[in-house]
């Protein structure tokens, strides 16, 4: 069974993008346009990694992993955080929150595969 | 009673009244070129007026052109993209069809050989057998195609890299936009404040942002990973921070030991 990992991001590129550069590695990806709909998502499957944007409207980034960190069957997940965003205080406080990686806006596709490997296998 | 004129007053207020004439000649043309001035400044305020409330007029439809770019560029990229990812799945199939065939030649080989061992050829059948099952020279040229795939496959991979640089676009152009906006309503209330008059609003189309307009206006498409190793060191120098916190089994056993 293919491992699950779920992408939230507002850009249609992105989220094609990430699932295009994993489904080749031979994981399944899910797609959310924003954290609310990531939200709604994590009951529907056994996610095993989560990847997320910072700025996505409804509910952003950081919001998103702290209601993943405060739900139980997702305490331990690896979160990789992808996003534009580059300034020390972002990455920082996005590690506070618990996320386990941070992979700057444009990323090469070799390194968010490098990055679920290191977590999923 | 009545109070005996005092003459001296009166020659200090006729010397005042001559200063305020003297002084009066000499404002006056001043006056009148103030009111000259104005005379011409007024009709250029009122163009200033026109072409602000005008540019005020247009920036929404900037901003929805700015937006349909935003979408028409989205739509293309994910276009691209399908068709790409439709092409690397391609390639991957003919990929492991090619070493399905490796696989399947490479048994025939060994059943060749065993051929070989089991009877006994004479020099002219087993180079009619050698002829028949050119073993070599194909699987070189079935290795030289599954190399040219890989190669299709990297600039396959290539394209989707480049195709980012539409999500940074268009957080930039949502950034513009965001300026544009604050812009209109800042003219809209200058606007406002010269005519004392609203704009007429049939004539003004409102400004719409997406909801899905949340942007970094810093957000940038370049190849230069200075950006990611920052992220990196940051990462690593907090990991490191916590693993000190953190006592190893070593120290916990150095520790109870008494070392």
């Amino acid at each position: 069974m293919k491992k699950m990992i779920l992408i939230a991001d507002d850009s249609p590129t992105i989220r094609k993008f990430v699932s295009f550069s994993l489904k080749m590695q031979g994981y399944e990806v899910v797609a959310a346009s924003d954290g609310m709909e990531a939200v709604e998502k994590l009951p529907q499957d056994n996610f095993e990694l989560i990847i997320t944007d910072l700025n996505m409207p409804n509910m952003d980034g950081f919001e998103l992993i702290r209601v993943i960190r405060e739900n139980p069957n997702y305490k331990e997940t690896p979160i990789i955080i992808l996003s534009s965003l580059s300034e020390s205080e972002d990455i920082e406080r996005g590690m506070g929150l618990g996320a386990n990686s941070y992979l700057v806006k444009p990323f090469d596709p070799k390194r968010i595969q490098y990055e679920v490997a290191k977590y999923l296998n | 009673m009545k109070q005996p004129t005092n003459f001296s007053e009166v020659f200090e207020k006729i010397t005042d009244l001559k200063e305020l004439f003297q002084f009066g000649e000499k404002i006056i043309p001043i006056f009148q070129s103030l009111i000259e001035f104005m005379k011409d400044i007024v009709p250029l305020m009122e163009n200033i007026n026109k072409s602000i409330a005008e540019s005020t007029n247009k920036m929404p439809s900037a901003t929805n052109q700015i937006n349909n770019v935003t979408s028409a560029t989205e739509m293309a990229t994910t276009e691209i993209l399908d068709r790409v990812d439709s092409i690397s799945t391609a390639l991957m199939n003919i990929d492991n069809d090619l070493t399905e065939i490796l696989k399947r030649r490479a048994g025939k080989k060994d059943i060749l050989e065993k051929l070989k061992a089991e009877i006994d050829f004479n020099d002219e059948q087993l180079e009619l057998l050698g002829q028949l099952y050119d073993q070599d020279e194909i699987d070189t040229f079935l290795n030289s195609i599954k190399e040219k795939l890989s190669l299709l496959n990297d600039e396959s991979y290539q394209i989707t890299l480049a195709l980012q640089v539409q999500d940074i676009t268009s957080q930039q152009l949502a950034a513009v936009n965001h300026l544009i906006e604050s812009v209109n309503d800042k003219l809209a209330s200058l606007v406002d404040d010269i005519h004392n008059a609203q704009l007429d609003e049939k004539d003004v189309d409102k400004i719409e942002v997406p909801d899905s307009a949340t942007f970094d206006p810093n957000a940038r498409y370049d190849k230069d990973t200075s950006r990611q190793n920052d992220a990196d060191d940051i990462f690593n120098n907090q990991q490191k921070d916590e693993s000190k916190d953190i006592a190893s089994q070593d120290e916990i056993d150095k520790l109870f030991s008494g070392e």
